[in-house]
């Protein structure tokens, strides 16, 4: 499971932060995102993955994440809460 | 009887939880094994040192070793430990056997990632850790011509700024569209990199390493896009957390690779702690584990640990990451994460950008500053910012950390208290201003 997890991460954190990067350098830097790396597995990631991942809602988002094992999953102090809502 | 605590590692993390031990319990038996010559200096020096910002490396030392010996630390240096035997509470250390402990601290650190490319054995390539082999490499450098830095991370970006510095030809290749492209954000680092051209720096960016070449040394870096002759390399990958030990021994490790824990710092077996780059915690914000974070928190979280193992009762909280630094002549910074990660997750959140200045804009050495807040769409809770500047971006990172976790809005900075006083801060704080058009973006 942890292998399983370290592995799901490892790609989802490099594929979602490569697409982000290509739209980020076109719109502040007006160059290309990173070369794509040929084969299957990266061709799985981009173009099924990523897509996927960006159509669900954060919220389901953050249920899958957060079922992830790992440390967040111990006991730790909450952030705290906004005192009151805005005014705008 | 007191109790016996055994402490593997002997950097930030572990000193720091063999000091708090013996400060919350004075009678502590408390020993410590490196695999180093030396304890307590600070590596992040070492850049400086090589930029010659630093005159020399005696400087990075925090303490003597004397003074562990007086504080009644053990310290055993040069010292490998090759087993945790949580089923027998001990550890077997290389020239002693079985040593046995009460309450065990997991210090084991990181080691950089393997770049995966082929060359990694030829000699000239160096990875910037223990200062006994930054010594020896400060005297190579003398009569370096041309260095290859791999890999644009933090360590990457100070380290190419010191060898520029140093007037050696310098080429950083990273495989990204921007340096530091997986924490800052392009607008924050594009100064950067302006200056960097100005002090010589040839930058190759969008371009993927591929081999180290060369004949029992290195001679040069292949890339996507050509070959760079180099004397050297200095390989800035990823920290990794070091944790063969604890996953032998059981330890539960997370999707990061890190060592879970509790704010406690306790792992998943009774008496046993961890802390520093090989263990990993949640994100304030986003809840998600992250790992490999900076020496001061590596040795706020060994203060914890070695609090808790010798019967104390500290917490550590979830991070939100309050990093800076110098490159350049910039100063680069924020708390939390910025738009690429935000974009990245997916998380939704609105944005407030400002350009200040550092002080009276009529006060010689004014500068300007660039500050980016990111906020929670709705209740315009501040989740991020990052800032470019010349001045005071480490007290506002640190700032920013701090708001973030209180839970602050972007209404609670736009309108903040701030110093004014013309040689060191303007009437408008830049973060306040950047509230303020953030605010405005949202009413449209």
């Amino acid at each position: 499971m942890v292998a399983f997890s370290q592995w799901l991460r490892g790609n989802s954190e490099r594929y979602l932060l490569e697409r982000a990067q290509t739209e980020m350098a076109r719109r502040y830097l007006d160059r290309p995102g990173p070369p794509a790396e040929p084969g299957l597995g990266p061709m799985f990631w981009r173009r099924v993955f990523v897509p996927v991942y960006r159509r669900l809602p954060w919220s389901l988002r953050r249920a899958v994440i957060q079922a992830i094992p790992g440390s967040h999953r111990r006991h730790w102090q909450a952030r705290e809460p906004v005192r009151r809502p805005p005014l705008v | 009887m007191p109790p016996r605590i055994v402490v593997v590692g002997g950097g930030a993390a572990g000193i720091g939880a063999a000091g708090s031990a013996k400060q919350v319990d004075p009678e502590a038996r408390v020993t410590v094994y490196t695999e180093f010559e030396d304890a307590a200096y600070s590596p992040c020096g070492i850049p400086y040192v090589h930029g010659r910002e630093i005159p020399d490396f005696q400087s990075l030392f925090l303490q003597g070793k004397e003074v562990y010996r007086q504080a009644g630390i053990d310290i055993h240096y040069e010292t490998r430990v090759t087993e945790l035997d949580l089923g027998r509470r001990q550890v077997m250390v290389d020239g002693e056997g079985g040593v046995p402990f009460d309450r065990l601290v997991v210090a084991s650190g990181f080691h950089y990632a393997d770049p995966g490319i082929p060359g990694a054995e030829l000699e000239g390539l160096y990875y910037v850790k223990n200062i006994r082999k930054a010594m020896e490499w400060d005297r190579v450098l003398d009569d370096v011509r041309v260095a290859v830095v791999l890999e644009a991370s933090p360590l990457g970006l100070e380290m190419v700024t010191a060898l520029a510095h140093r007037g050696i030809e310098t080429h950083l290749v990273d495989a990204h569209p921007w340096p530091l492209a997986e924490i800052a954000d392009p607008d924050i680092m594009q100064p950067v990199e302006e200056s960097w051209a100005e002090l010589g720096v040839k930058t190759h960016l969008n371009t993927r390493a591929e081999a180290l070449v060369g004949d029992g040394r290195v001679r040069a870096v292949r890339t996507s896009e050509g070959e760079l002759p180099a004397n050297i390399v200095v390989v800035c990958t990823h920290k990794q957390p070091s944790n063969e030990l604890a996953e032998r021994a059981g330890l539960k490790l997370g999707s990061t690779g890190g060592i879970v824990v509790d704010e406690r710092m306790t792992t998943s077996a009774e008496g046993v702690f961890a802390a520093g780059d090989c263990v990993e915690l949640p994100h304030g914000v986003t809840n998600i584990p992250v790992q490999g974070l900076s020496g001061s928190h590596a040795y706020a979280q060994g203060k914890v640990a070695g609090a808790n193992a010798a019967g104390g009762a500290r917490a550590y909280r979830p991070v939100y990451v309050p990093w800076g630094m110098v490159a350049g002549k910039w100063m680069i910074g924020g708390a939390s994460f910025g738009e690429t990660l935000a974009t990245a997750l997916g998380m939704p959140f609105v944005m407030g950008v400002a350009e200040g200045i550092s002080r009276a804009r009529y006060y010689p050495g004014v500068k300007k500053v660039r500050v980016k807040l990111l906020a929670e769409p709705g209740n315009l809770r501040l989740i991020g910012g990052q800032l470019v500047g010349q001045e005071g971006i480490k007290e506002r990172a640190d700032f920013l950390a701090m708001a973030i976790r209180a839970g602050m809005t972007l209404e609670d900075l736009a309108w903040m208290e701030n110093v004014y006083s013309p040689p060191i801060g303007a009437l408008n704080e830049p973060i306040a201003v950047a509230a303020q058009n953030g605010m405005a973006s949202v009413r449209g």
